[in-house]
C-alpha cells in the first residue's frame, strides 16, 4: 500500500525543482474509482495525485509522446526534465528505452513505486459489469476489499490481478530517484503457464487457435499506441512505400501485422501487458511476447529492461549462437 | 486434399541469397552444369544482414510456399559479421512462426560458400522436397489483391 502523502510530497518536491518540466502521474478519474493518467506543473496540482490498485497505464510512454516544435530564431530548445511515477515494469520501460538511447537518464526524474499488482479492468468489469459505480477499492495483505452499493466485498487478490502481475518478477523499479515506501522482496518466479498451455497444443490446433484471434483484430493499432516501446516516429506499417502491411483487414495482413509487432518487440518487451489491456478485441497479446521472452530467455540468456549498459539482443552477436536449424 | 493433388503440387520457394557467397555459389552449380529443381526464384541481396523478417512473411504472403536464405558461413561475412545478426532474427521468427502453428520448417537458412556449388544443389533438393510434404502454405496467404 502507498502512502499518498509521501507520493504528494514526492512529487511536490519534485514538481518545484527548477529543471523539471511537470510530472505525470495519475488521479482520480471521471467515474467511480477509475484513475486517469495526469499531469502536474506546480506543486498546487500536485495535490490531486492518486496511487491506487487501479493505476494501470504505463506512464514511460509520455518522454516520447510529447511534441517538439520547430524553434523560432531566438527561442532555445527547453531542456528540462520530466517527471514519471513509475511501477516496476514502467521503470523497465525507462531502462530499455534509455538502453536503446531514445532517452537520456538525464531527461527523466523518476518516482519510484514498490508495485504489488495492479487491478485488471476487464477482469473488473466482467465481475461487476457497472464496474464505474464501486466506490472504492482498496488493497489488503492478500485481497482487494472492494466497496460496492454500501456493501463491502472481499475478492481474492489473484481473481483481479495482471496474469503479468501475478508472477512479476520485478516488482521494484530497478532505478528511480525518489522511492516511495520500501522496496519488497519479491519470490516469484515467471511460470509461463499460459504460453506453455498454447506451446503443448499440435501445429493444427496452434493455427486454429490464432487464426480465431486474429480474425477478430481491427487493426485500430492501440496495441502499438500504448506500448512504451513503440516509439519510432514513423511506425512501419503507416509506411506507404514499401508498404510492408497492407490496410486491408483480413485474416493474412492481420497476422503479419501481428507477426511484426510481436519481433519488433522480441528482445525489448517488459511485459507490463499494456497491449493487452488496450486491445478492444481482448487478443492475448502478452502471450506472443512472453513466448518470444521465454525462448530468448533460454536462447540468449537475455533479459530485456534490467540494464541501461547492456546492448540490444539484436544489435549484438556470440559468434556460437546456436544454429541448429541451419543448413 | 487427395493424394494426386499432393503429387501435382510443386513448391514455390523464394531465395534470399546473398552476393558474395550463396549467390556465386548458386552461379558455381549453374556453370558447372548440376541438375537441381528449378522451384527457387532466386533474389539477390547484397548481404544476409539485408534480409528483414518481413521480406520473408511477405514472401509467405504473396505466394510463396517456402523462403530459403543464404548466407556466408560464419566469419566469411563480406561486411564481417551481417550473417550473425541475421541468424539471431531468423533464429526468433522461426520460434514465432512454430507457436502461431505456421510450420517453421518453411523458412530454412543455409551457410554456402562461393565454392560450394554441390551445397547449394543439395541444399535447394532438400528443401524443395521438404516443402512438397508440407505441401502449399494456406495459414498467411493473401486471397485478394486488394
Amino acid at each position: 500500500m502507498v502512502n499518498q502523502e509521501q507520493l504528494v510530497d514526492a512529487v511536490k518536491k519534485t514538481v518545484s525543482r527548477e529543471d523539471v518540466k511537470y510530472v505525470v502521474g495519475y488521479e482520480k478519474g471521471t467515474y467511480g474509482c477509475e484513475v486517469t493518467p495526469s499531469f502536474a506543473h506546480s506543486s498546487e496540482e500536485a495535490e490531486k495525485f492518486i496511487f491506487t490498485p487501479l493505476c494501470v497505464h504505463n506512464l514511460a510512454i509520455y518522454p516520447k509522446l510529447e511534441e517538439k516544435l520547430p524553434l523560432g530564431r531566438d527561442e532555445k530548445e527547453d531542456t528540462r526534465k520530466i517527471g514519471l511515477v513509475v511501477k516496476g515494469c514502467d521503470s523497465r520501460a525507462v531502462v530499455q528505452i534509455i538502453q536503446e538511447k531514445g532517452l537520456k537518464r538525464e531527461d527523466v526524474v523518476l518516482i519510484g513505486i514498490p508495485c504489488t499488482g495492479v487491478v485488471n479492468p476487464k477482469k473488473l468489469k466482467s465481475r461487476y459489469p457497472n464496474y464505474a459505480e464501486i466506490v472504492e477499492i482498496e488493497e489488503k495483505d492478500s485481497s482487494f476489499s472492494i466497496k460496492f452499493n454500501e456493501e463491502n466485498h472481499t475478492i481474492p487478490k489473484e481473481e483481479l490481478l495482471f496474469d503479468a502481475c501475478i508472477n512479476c518478477e520485478y516488482p521494484n523499479p530497478p532505478i528511480y530517484d525518489i522511492l516511495i515506501g520500501e522496496e519488497i522482496k519479491s519470490t516469484n518466479k515467471e511460470t509461463y503457464e499460459k504460453v506453455k498451455v498454447v506451446e503443448s497444443k499440435s501445429q493444427k490446433e496452434k493455427w486454429a487457435y490464432w487464426e480465431e484471434h486474429f480474425q477478430r483484430c481491427i487493426r485500430c493499432y492501440a496495441c502499438r499506441d500504448a506500448c512504451p516501446l513503440c516509439y519510432c516516429k514513423e511506425c512501419m506499417v503507416d509506411q506507404l512505400d514499401p508498404r510492408w502491411v497492407r490496410r486491408s483487414v483480413n485474416l493474412s495482413e492481420n497476422t503479419a501485422w501481428n507477426i511484426m509487432r510481436a519481433l519488433h518487440l522480441a528482445g525489448r518487451c517488459v511485459g507490463c501487458s499494456e497491449c493487452e489491456r488496450v486491445c478492444p478485441m481482448d487478443i492475448p497479446l502478452t502471450e506472443l511476447n512472453k513466448k518470444l521472452e521465454k525462448n530468448i530467455m533460454e536462447i540468449y540468456d537475455y533479459i530485456p529492461g534490467i540494464s541501461e549498459e547492456a546492448k540490444p539482443l539484436l544489435g549484438t552477436f556470440k559468434p556460437d549462437d546456436p544454429e541448429e536449424f541451419i543448413l | 486434399m487427395t493424394v494426386e493433388t499432393i503429387q501435382e503440387f510443386e513448391p514455390n520457394i523464394i531465395g534470399f541469397l546473398c552476393n558474395w557467397c550463396s549467390y556465386a555459389g548458386a552461379d558455381l552449380a549453374g556453370t558447372s552444369r548440376m541438375q537441381y529443381p528449378p522451384n527457387v526464384k532466386i533474389i539477390r541481396v547484397m548481404c544476409s544482414g539485408r534480409i528483414n523478417p518481413m521480406f520473408v512473411v511477405n514472401a509467405l504472403q504473396q505466394g510463396a510456399d517456402g523462403v530459403l536464405i543464404g548466407g556466408c558461413h560464419p566469419g566469411d561475412c563480406h561486411y564481417q559479421h551481417g550473417n550473425y545478426f541475421t541468424r539471431r532474427r531468423i533464429t526468433i521468427l522461426k520460434n514465432l512462426l512454430e507457436f502461431l502453428g505456421i510450420e517453421p520448417e518453411r523458412v530454412r537458412m543455409t551457410w554456402v560458400s562461393a565454392a560450394e556449388g554441390r551445397k547449394f544443389a543439395e541444399v535447394v533438393e532438400e528443401i524443395t522436397e521438404d516443402i512438397r510434404k508440407i505441401g502449399p502454405m494456406k495459414q498467411i496467404r493473401r486471397v485478394n489483391e486488394w
